[in-house]
């Protein structure tokens, strides 16, 4: 019983903690980058899923999921081309205040074409089977799927920023821009295309997780939230703190679910527990109950202890 | 100048004090809004616009106003006798308290980090609330009575109105006396160059903080007047469509100006009203007008308005009239394709169109503005979009004439300034 609770909850959070990261992943290199922490980032999320989802709707179910980050990274390289640098000039507060007024506008452009409601985007019969069996509980294939993805671009992007020319120059842009600018290298456009990359990475993870999460305008507000959560306790810019901040809330989330811990239950061991429970209130309530506020605590300590967070350099 | 700004209050005063009686119930109702929007803006912008602190959390401030109110209204409903009228104090003291604590702690950090603590602390509340049933109410959240006082029934929303008016304009008049003050002089020096006030010896984070519970505490009064309307809350009150909410009035009425945030609230709360039963789209022009506000006219209505006040003198408003009516007219154009575009769409895509085109085997025309239009047709999309470019050519002229003018009358003023 123990060890099945174990072995399905560490599955299903790093395959949620895998899903988080192709989402923060992006959102961390711009604010690396161009230090803007973009609140649209999540919208790129589920115009990603709502464009794989109408693809799927007519029948390509993969062409859906090829073109939902070619649109939505297209979309991203406007949107910095186009609005972004424009309010550049005001300063960092003006730019986070676009991309907030970009999210509000991207969630009622979906409601506007789909409905406020969830659509019924899933996977093709094809991709719905079983991969194992564990403790006789059959564990979908899907969810493998989405890993897979998740790690083959995390390979994919480490190996591009560390191993190639072009992630050499966008690394020196990240620390030092007027110098890559002084030796000749087009700056701007790197940023146009560490953006439009971000955009495509979330609308990519949007493409595959909608197929298995539910679809519908709630999610990019709900997931952004998290996806915050996790740059901040990652730390701002870092791609392997971002992977390690991932996991963690992924693996946090799926274990929080199954346990009824209480403070209550802890003062138990030191002979207080029949107090506590007297009391009620937060001493009672479980850790399930409260798993959602777990991430926000571990955010806030993070930010005001170690702004930095675990892998960053800079505060 | 003193008689102007005296003039402009009794204009504003004048209606909200004598008109609501004969209004609809509804009106009366979006008025409480408005006016609960309003001060919880004001409040806002002291951190934001005065401060330099973007708090993306704001809703907890309000939020728990809201639920502090709704206590002491329970308490009274059990007989303890605190006059009716002074129930929303309990938000105003909330507040205080929460932002005293939430605020040492987030003004330890600035920029997108105090950003982000801000936002941190309200998420905790919003998913805390929930679970927590002796504070919060659990998932159906409080509900209470307003209690009779003092000849005052309370039954009625009129009387509710005024006394949310009264609270308003007393809460207004007391944080712009605070602007007056010395404190609120430094308060625009630590949004501007914290550094240069730390030099000076003051306690800057000390200092962050006050300004931080000041906004807080006042957030908390619009809460509580909120509750004391509604006489119900519950854990969406911290959620971040409030706290985005907030954000949206204040810098759509335009952040630099004491008064701008009413505006933005006022406009919105009103405009939200009256629309609301046309389309379902109205959050989505709200948002773009958020867009195209911070694009251009990173200033705010609230803003435009105080420029034109200050260069009242100097400017050629002979010569100015043309391009301005021209500018209107291109607004009005680019509005209407606009509109006219989205609300085909929303008609295209309802579900009620789904069903017309299931039995009809095609793309039936579809009704809007009280006649048909054939979806296929170009007339019916080319018209829009002809309006929308005529309207961006019209204001591209506009602002070429518009701009030297200004130039001018800025360059009179500065030169009048010096001589004076």
């Amino acid at each position: 019983m123990l060890m099945e609770f174990l072995v399905v909850s560490v599955l299903n959070g790093a395959i949620y903690g895998m899903l988080l990261f192709m989402v923060s992943a992006g959102l961390t290199l711009i604010f690396g980058m161009m230090g803007v922490l973009n609140f649209a980032h999540a919208s790129f999320y589920m115009l990603g899923a709502y464009i794989a989802y109408t693809l799927s709707a007519l029948g390509h179910f993969w062409l859906g999921l090829l073109l939902a980050p070619v649109l939505v990274g297209l979309l991203g390289v406007l949107v910095e081309r186009f609005l972004l640098r424009r309010v550049h000039a005001f300063g960092h507060a003006h730019e986070l205040l676009l991309t907030f007024g970009l999210a509000f506008i991207f969630e009622e452009l979906v409601k506007l074409f789909y409905g406020n409601f969830p659509v019924d985007y899933r996977m093709p019969e094809a991709l719905r089977f079983t991969a194992f069996t564990v403790f006789g509980t059959d564990y979908p294939f899907y969810r493998l799927f989405i890993g897979g993805t998740a790690i083959a671009m995390f390979a994919l992007l480490y190996l591009l920023l560390s191993r190639t020319r072009v992630g050499l120059v966008v690394r020196a842009a990240e620390r030092l821009p007027q110098t890559a600018e002084a030796l000749g290298h087009n700056v701007p456009l790197v940023f146009m295309g560490v953006f439009g990359t971000g955009a495509a990475l979330a609308g990519l993870a949007g493409g595959v997780a909608g197929a298995f999460f539910p679809t519908s305008p709630n999610m990019a507000l709900e997931l952004g939230v998290i996806v915050f959560v996790v740059v901040v306790v990652g730390g701002l810019g870092s791609l392997e703190g971002s992977l390690l901040a991932s996991l963690m809330i992924g693996l946090f989330s799926s274990f929080a679910v199954g346990l009824d811990w209480s403070l209550a239950g802890a003062l138990d061991a030191v002979g207080l527990g029949g107090w506590a429970r007297e009391m009620g209130g937060l001493m009672t309530t479980t850790l399930s109950s409260i798993a959602g506020s777990v991430p926000f605590l571990l955010m806030l300590v993070v930010l005001l202890l170690r702004p930095a967070g675990l892998m960053g350099e800079r505060s | 100048m003193r008689r102007h700004h005296l003039l402009l209050l009794v204009l504003v005063a004048l209606p909200l004090l004598v008109l609501p009686p004969f209004l609809s119930l509804g009106l009366q109702n979006t008025l409480v809004s408005m006016l609960v929007a309003a001060l919880f803006a004001v409040s806002f912008n002291l951190l934001m616009g005065q401060g330099g602190m973007l708090s993306f959390g704001h809703a907890a401030f309000f939020g728990i106003g809201a639920f502090a109110t709704l206590h002491l209204m329970l308490a009274v409903e059990d007989g303890l006798g605190v006059p009716t009228p002074l129930l929303p104090l309990a938000g105003g003291l909330a507040g205080l308290g929460l932002g005293l604590v939430a605020g040492y702690f987030a003004t330890m950090r600035a920029g997108v980090y105090f950003s982000l603590v801000t936002l941190a602390l309200a998420e905790l509340l919003h998913t805390l609330a929930p679970q927590w049933d002796g504070m919060f109410g659990g998932e159906a959240g409080m509900s209470s009575m307003r209690m009779p006082w003092g000849g005052l029934v309370f039954g009625s929303v009129l009387e509710v109105y005024y006394l949310s008016l009264a609270w308003v304009a007393l809460c207004l008049l007391l944080l712009w006396a605070y602007t007056r003050t010395p404190f609120g002089r430094l308060t625009l020096a630590l949004r501007d160059n914290e550094q240069r006030v730390r030099f000076m010896g003051y306690d800057t984070h000390k200092a962050r903080l006050v300004v931080f519970a000041v906004s807080a505490m006042f957030s908390g009064v619009a809460g509580g007047l909120l509750a004391f309307s509604n006489e119900v809350a519950n854990y969406t009150t911290f959620g971040m469509p409030v706290s985005a909410q907030v954000v949206l009035h204040t810098f759509i009425g335009g952040s630099t100006v004491f008064l701008g945030p009413v505006v933005g609230a006022a406009v919105l709360t009103l405009f939200a009203f009256f629309v609301s039963d046309l389309t379902r789209s109205w959050l989505l022009y709200q948002g773009v007008l958020f867009v195209l506000v911070m694009l251009y006219a990173p200033l705010g209505i609230g803003g435009i308005v105080e420029l034109h006040l200050r260069h009242m003198r100097e400017l050629r408003w002979r010569a100015l009239a043309g391009p301005y009516l021209g500018a209107a007219v291109a607004g009005l154009l680019i509005a209407a394709g606009f509109v006219f575009v989205i609300e085909s769409l929303a008609v295209l895509f309802s579900s009620d169109y789904a069903v017309l085109r299931r039995d009809a085997g095609g793309l039936p025309p579809f009704p809007f503005l009280g006649t048909e239009w054939q979806p296929l047709s170009p007339l019916t999309w080319l018209a829009p979009l002809l309006a929308m470019a005529a309207g961006g050519w019209l204001a591209s002229r506009a602002g070429r004439r518009i701009a030297p003018l200004w130039d001018e009358a800025r360059r009179v003023h500065t030169q009048g300034g010096e001589t004076a």
